[in-house]
């Protein structure tokens, strides 16, 4: 049994107050552990993307908690929280959200730049290491701007993998891309969980995409409704 | 250093505007500058046409006529004060003469004392447009415009004629230029013992005490302190009798800061808005970036790192624009040259920097506030 990394309990997300307030998350619980790979589906609007905000350490729950590795986060400073986010999550989303004014390598070195904690050297072989392993060795020194579509989600996953993060999550990862390059990220997601033990967590609206995944939380008006074993790969 | 890094590559990938808000600062910086220097010097120059080639405070006896007594006591109150011009102390015997050279005739004015310290304070070897200054026992220093109006030169003899009606004939040993019409033509020099003679006065007893101060705005303090020391003597300074003229600078400093104030506020609220914008323009990339774990404090520094670059480019910039417009004021013919001084220019250069920082910390707290989500959310 792979070590517990997450755990939400009694989530609730709450916009607005009174007459107008409204439920976006109600009572969401489930433990996640070390190295999984799942996915989160739901309608749009279902609370799927505000659940992967507090899991991301984005948003902060109106009630519940979210604990990483034991440490309930709801207790953590401001910065705190920033510095878990940047050691522990990596982040994919429908958009690249890439800076348009560094370089790829760049864009790719910034999350241990922020962390601070590798030297120049390692840095650049780490991110070397990274590019090559989602096949976009030769393409350090463009700007992020230069690169088709699918080049530059890839590039978002390298720098979301750059710290070696222990979750990376992913919203709706594939949304803006041709079937071709949604096929080639999951496939790679595939590989990266294979050869580097991270957990990856794939919020989408699409149940095909769900179920190339190993495990499925099913999120609907804001209520976690199913949470199962993906039995089509078994 | 990482705010540093992505302040300067923001700065470096908006280069228009980058431009543009270090243009302003620098024009801002230039202003004062050579605004600042231009005052300051005209100032300088005023002051020393005015005053720099006369006594800046003078020792007198109570009643006039009367001698001071240049005793021990005296001499050690003035030669001990250090806010005395070295050597710049004379004591002098004024007398009034008629020239006269048989059809025509004027009134003089004559100062009798060492040539040294009359030197000291009158500059009159500089001065000097014709001869060689000397105050020899019968020799006399006469002013242009005297010398012109009675087609005098050195060497010629003229007669004085004083009081009692007893002439004396001394010779002219130079011809100087005082820079004002009236001294030149009344005011002449002789040696000491001349006036003494006159007035049957000791080796001790002088007209007055003239002196002038390494800093002429000492003059008032220094009148005042000696005032306490030498109760029984009139001390007089330059201050008081040129109330008018103080009052005229003031008011001229006084406009030059509202110049500067109002040309830096104009610079700060220009810098303050474009880099709002700037601020504006950058959310989603500080939204990013704080996704990946920047903190609050670090992305507000990003800002402020920005305005920093900014504030030293700038600065620099107007530092060059402001030596140039004061290089180029050195072709307007004009009886004086600025001179800038360092600790202004320090002081403006920091008055750049400083202004630049303060506009910046709206765009820094606003950065420093933004929630990641906002940016994730609106996609």
């Amino acid at each position: 049994m792979a070590e517990l990394l997450l755990a939400a309990h009694e989530l609730d997300k709450v916009y607005g107050s009174g007459d107008a307030a409204t439920h976006a998350l109600r009572g969401v619980s489930f433990e996640f552990a070390e190295g999984e790979f799942a996915s989160i589906i739901g309608q749009s609007g279902s609370g799927k993307s505000t659940l992967l905000n507090l899991l991301g350490l984005l948003d902060t729950p109106s009630a519940g908690t979210v604990r990483y590795r034991g440490t309930d986060t709801g207790a953590l400073r401001k910065a705190d929280r920033a510095r878990l986010r940047n050691e522990l999550i990596g982040f994919v989303f429908q958009f690249h959200y890439l800076l348009p004014e560094f370089s790829v390598y760049e864009n790719v070195a910034m999350p241990a730049l922020i962390a601070g904690a590798l030297s120049p050297a390692e840095i650049r072989s780490r991110a070397e290491e990274t590019l090559g392993l989602l096949g976009l060795a030769g393409l350090e020194g463009k700007n992020a701007n230069a690169l088709s579509g699918g080049q530059k989600q890839r590039v978002a996953i390298a720098r979301a993998l750059m710290n070696r993060p222990a979750l990376l999550l992913a919203d709706e990862p594939t949304g803006n891309l041709d079937t071709t390059n949604t096929e080639l990220v999951y496939d790679l997601f595939r590989k990266v969980s294979a050869e580097t033990g991270t957990a990856f967590l794939i919020v989408t609206h699409d149940r095909k995409v769900a179920q190339r995944t190993d495990r499925v939380l099913e999120v609907l008006d804001g209520e976690l409704v199913a949470d199962e074993r993906n039995r089509f790969l078994e | 250093m990482l705010s540093l890094r992505i302040a300067a590559r923001f700065l470096r990938t908006s280069p228009v505007q980058s431009v543009l808000i270090m243009a302003g600062i620098s024009v801002g910086i230039a202003t004062q500058v050579f605004v600042g220097s231009l005052i300051t010097s005209l100032q300088a120059d005023l002051v020393d046409t005015t005053i720099g080639s006369s006594p800046q405070v003078t020792i007198t006896a109570p009643e006039e006529g009367d001698p001071v007594v240049y005793n021990e006591r005296v001499r050690s109150v003035v030669t001990a004060d250090e806010r005395v011009e070295p050597g710049a102390i004379a004591p002098v015997r004024t007398v009034s003469a008629l020239f006269t050279d048989g059809d025509d005739s004027a009134p003089l004015s004559l100062t009798g004392g060492a040539l040294a310290d009359l030197d000291a304070i009158y500059e009159l070897g500089e001065r000097t447009t014709l001869g060689t200054a000397r105050l020899d026992n019968g020799d006399v220093i006469v002013g242009t415009d005297f010398a012109e109006k009675h087609s005098l030169l050195p060497g010629d003899a003229i007669a004085l004629v004083f009081a009692d009606n007893q002439t004396v004939r001394a010779r002219i040993s130079a011809i100087v230029d005082l820079g004002a019409a009236a001294a030149n033509e009344r005011t002449a020099f002789v040696d000491a013992n001349l006036p003494r003679t006159l007035a049957g006065w000791s080796v001790d007893e002088y007209s007055a005490i003239q002196t002038q101060m390494r800093e002429p705005f000492d003059a008032a303090d220094v009148a005042a302190s000696w005032s306490s020391q030498l109760p029984e003597l009139t001390i007089s300074d330059w201050q008081a009798e040129n109330a008018d003229l103080l009052t005229a600078l003031q008011s001229q400093s006084a406009s030059s800061y509202m110049i500067q104030a109002f040309v830096l506020v104009a610079v700060a609220l220009g810098i303050a808005s474009t880099l709002a914008i700037s601020a504006v323009q950058k959310t989603r990339q500080i939204g990013i970036l704080k996704a990946m774990g920047l903190s609050d404090r670090r992305s507000g520094r990003i800002f402020l790192w920005q305005a920093t670059l900014l504030g030293i480019g700038g600065t620099l910039g107007g530092l060059a624009l402001g030596f140039g417009l004061i290089a180029s004021f050195s072709f307007i013919p004009v009886p004086f040259s600025i001179r800038p001084e360092p600790a202004f220019i320090a002081l403006s250069s920091a008055v750049g920097i400083s202004v630049a920082l303060l506009s910046s910390v709206i765009p820094t707290r606003k950065t420093s506030r933004l929630d990641p989500i906002e940016v994730i959310q609106s996609g």
